[in-house]
């Protein structure tokens, strides 16, 4: 498992992570802002902090009330 | 008054994030594949295999590796893009907003316009940016493809996209209740779809063909003509779409019943 | 010349009619008040002639300016206003005048006056999603009159108000009532009897009664005397019954009720006996029928 790890360049997938991260953290922020949510509120905190690249999405899309 | 109601979307669309994430999740969805495939035989390796079964990994050429990215588009991102687009006329006219507007001498027409450019644009920015980043990984990993292919698939496959947000936007403006507007959407274009792969040969000219005859030029390297009269008809019936949505919108503002 | 008509206007949900048979002619520059009890037609009349809901029959016409878009003449208010949540109350009111026709600085101009009009400057860069329901009846207001409409239309504008709200769009609307037609909706009786010059009165849809509040006044105005003795009421009442002037006359507990055919003669007359006789006379009072009670009675008499 050590040699994959050390095979693959990470400097290429980290963009890959980073991105996702930064979805996350968007999505964190505006949960943060948002009062009201379609849906318990504490529940869209871990669909977007559990559920990888999907959770925010999901959130942006169905999560808030606009 | 175009520019009034585009600066409202562009506002809209700003303040409610979808300017960011709608990029991001295009460029995820673009390199996820490519990215994966690179690094599978290292990842089965490591994993041991299946007790000395030797597994033959297709070598992916730069041509597959742009189509990886294309198929995730012809699903997730085709998904997203109906999700993002359900509400753009709809939820307005549910919540009630809109009688506030179109009581101001609006110009129906001006406004469905505008409503489809908005869409557009954030789909087609997203779009770009998501294949640079695929082709950027597709010549790191995989090897040259010249710039014009990419430029190809963009303008090709974006016609695709650009046809499902029209119909999108056509959903929109007859019924308010954004669920129904995604459900619509989605089993047109699986009919389409469906239809388009019954017919085989016959029906080469399909919107829906699009993504395959961009696999042949890829493969190729020339321009199939089915490629261009699969362009040519999508075109065309985004104009027709465009034009009907137009319409029915009038309509369907002229006989409000409620 | 009048700004608009409606001629046979009906509007039928399902099989009754929401709105049946309604003709009214609109004199510029009045107040108009739309009353009536919950579910008599106000809203739906309001909104067929905002454009907002298709007639069943009968024609909505707006005298002058046959070629351009009747929006540009008119302003809205919806009983309940929804707007955008994530706009602030000046973006709103601002894209408001745009779409109504104003360039971007005018309308930014007009924006700062008219929140500052409706009250609720203090909170204009806030979002509107944080606002309460009678800020957002200010902006709804304010969003109406913002390209400076020639009939102003607001469905129960003072409902969602404190009364101090109401008191002050109540004189808003009386100042605006020299620029424009203003063509509003209220089930309380006494703020269209303030600031309005006609009424028209709804039920089930008709119009029961409609024209200028004065002549609907004299109309149905009842003026009685009632009058209160120390003794021998009866006695009293009989003599009264006698006089040239009066109709009729009515007997409570303790007091005498007269109906005059001449309210100023019949005075006169009573008051002279009263003297001249010595009349033990305890309460001497002229009422004037209220515009509740007139209400009410043109609804009895349909
Ligand atoms: N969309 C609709 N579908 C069916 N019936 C309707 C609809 N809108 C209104 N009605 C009916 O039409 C009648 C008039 O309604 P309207 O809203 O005009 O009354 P209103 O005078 O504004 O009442 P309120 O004082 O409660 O606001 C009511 O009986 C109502 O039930
Ligand atoms: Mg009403």
């Amino acid at each position: 498992m050590l040699e994959v790890i050390e095979s693959i360049n990470w400097s290429l997938v980290a963009p890959f992570i980073v991105i996702q991260f930064i979805l996350m953290i968007i999505g964190l922020v505006d949960w943060a802002k948002t009062k009201q949510t379609n849906g318990p509120r504490w529940m869209w905190l871990f669909i977007i902090i559990f559920l990888n690249i999907i959770g925010p999405i999901l959130y942006f899309i169905f999560g808030r009330r606009e | 008054m175009t520019t009034v109601l585009f600066k409202k979307e562009l506002l809209e669309n700003w303040r409610n994030k979808k300017w960011i994430w709608v990029p991001l999740v295009f460029i995820l969805l673009a390199i996820m594949d490519p990215i994966t495939n690179y690094y599978l035989p290292e990842i089965l390796d490591a994993v041991g295999g299946i007790d000395g079964a030797v597994i033959e990994l297709p070598d992916f050429s730069p041509a597959d590796a742009i189509m990886m990215s294309v198929s995730q588009y012809s699903t997730l991102g085709v998904l997203v893009t109906v999700l993002l687009s359900m509400g753009a006329i709809s939820s307005e006219r549910k919540s009630g907003v809109l009688d506030l507007v179109l009581v101001k001498p609006v110009s129906y027409t001006k406004f469905v316009v505008t409503k489809w450019l908005s869409l557009l644009s954030l789909i087609w920015s997203s779009f770009i940016i998501g294949m640079l980043a695929s082709w950027y990984y597709t010549v790191l990993l995989y090897g040259e493809i010249p710039f014009t292919m990419l430029l190809a698939v963009i303008f090709y496959y974006g016609l695709w996209l650009t046809f499902i947000c029209t119909i999108s936007i056509f959903y929109n403006t007859l019924t308010h209740s954004p669920g129904l507007v995604a459900f619509l959407t989605i089993g047109t274009t699986l009919v389409i779809s469906l239809l388009t792969s019954l017919f085989g040969t016959r029906t080469a000219w399909s919107p829906a063909n699009l993504s395959t005859h961009l696999q042949e030029l890829l493969i190729t390297g020339d321009v199939p003509s089915a490629l261009i009269y699969s362009a040519i008809v999508s075109i065309l019936l985004i104009i027709l779409i465009l034009f009907a949505s137009i319409y029915s919108f009038k309509q369907v503002l002229h006989n409000r019943n409620e | 010349m009048g700004i608009l008509s409606i001629t046979a206007l009906s509007k039928k949900f399902n099989d009754s009619y929401a709105v049946k048979n309604m003709d009214y002619q609109f004199t510029p520059h009045q107040c108009i008040a739309l009353i009536g009890p919950n579910g008599a037609g106000k809203t739906t009349t309001l909104r067929m002639i905002a454009g907002l809901l298709k007639p069943t029959s009968g024609n909505i016409i707006f005298e002058q300016n046959k070629n351009i878009d009747r929006r540009t003449l008119i302003g809205y208010l919806p009983q309940h206003p929804v707007f955008y949540p994530w706009m602030t109350g000046s973006e709103f009111l601002t894209y408001s005048g745009q779409l109504g026709g104003l360039s971007k600085s005018t309308s930014r101009k007009r924006c700062e006056e008219l929140l500052d009009i409706v009250g609720i400057i203090d909170v204009k860069d806030k979002r509107i999603s944080s606002y309460s329901g009678g800020m957002k009846q200010r902006l709804g207001i304010a969003q109406a009159m913002v390209h400076k409409p020639k009939l102003l239309m607001l469905d129960e504008p003072v409902s969602s108000l404190d009364p101090i709200g109401r008191r002050e769009v109540l004189t808003l609307m009386e100042v605006l009532k020299k620029e424009m037609t203003i063509l509003f909706s209220t089930h309380i009786l006494s703020d269209a009897d303030e600031i309005s010059d006609e009424l028209i009165l709804l039920r089930n849809g008709e119009i029961i009664e409609s024209g200028k509040i004065k002549e609907l006044r004299q109309k149905y105005q009842t003026t009685k005397i009632t009058l209160q003795f120390a003794e021998r009421q009866t006695f009293y009442e009989e003599k009264i019954a006698t006089l040239a002037n009066v109709r009729n006359t009515l007997v409570e507990k303790d007091s005498i009720q007269v109906i005059a055919n001449d309210i100023t003669k019949a005075r006169n007359e009573i008051l002279q006996r009263a003297v001249q006789e010595d009349w033990p006379l305890l309460t001497f009072r002229l009422e004037q029928a209220s515009l509740e009670e007139m209400f009410m009675k043109a609804v009895n008499h349909s």
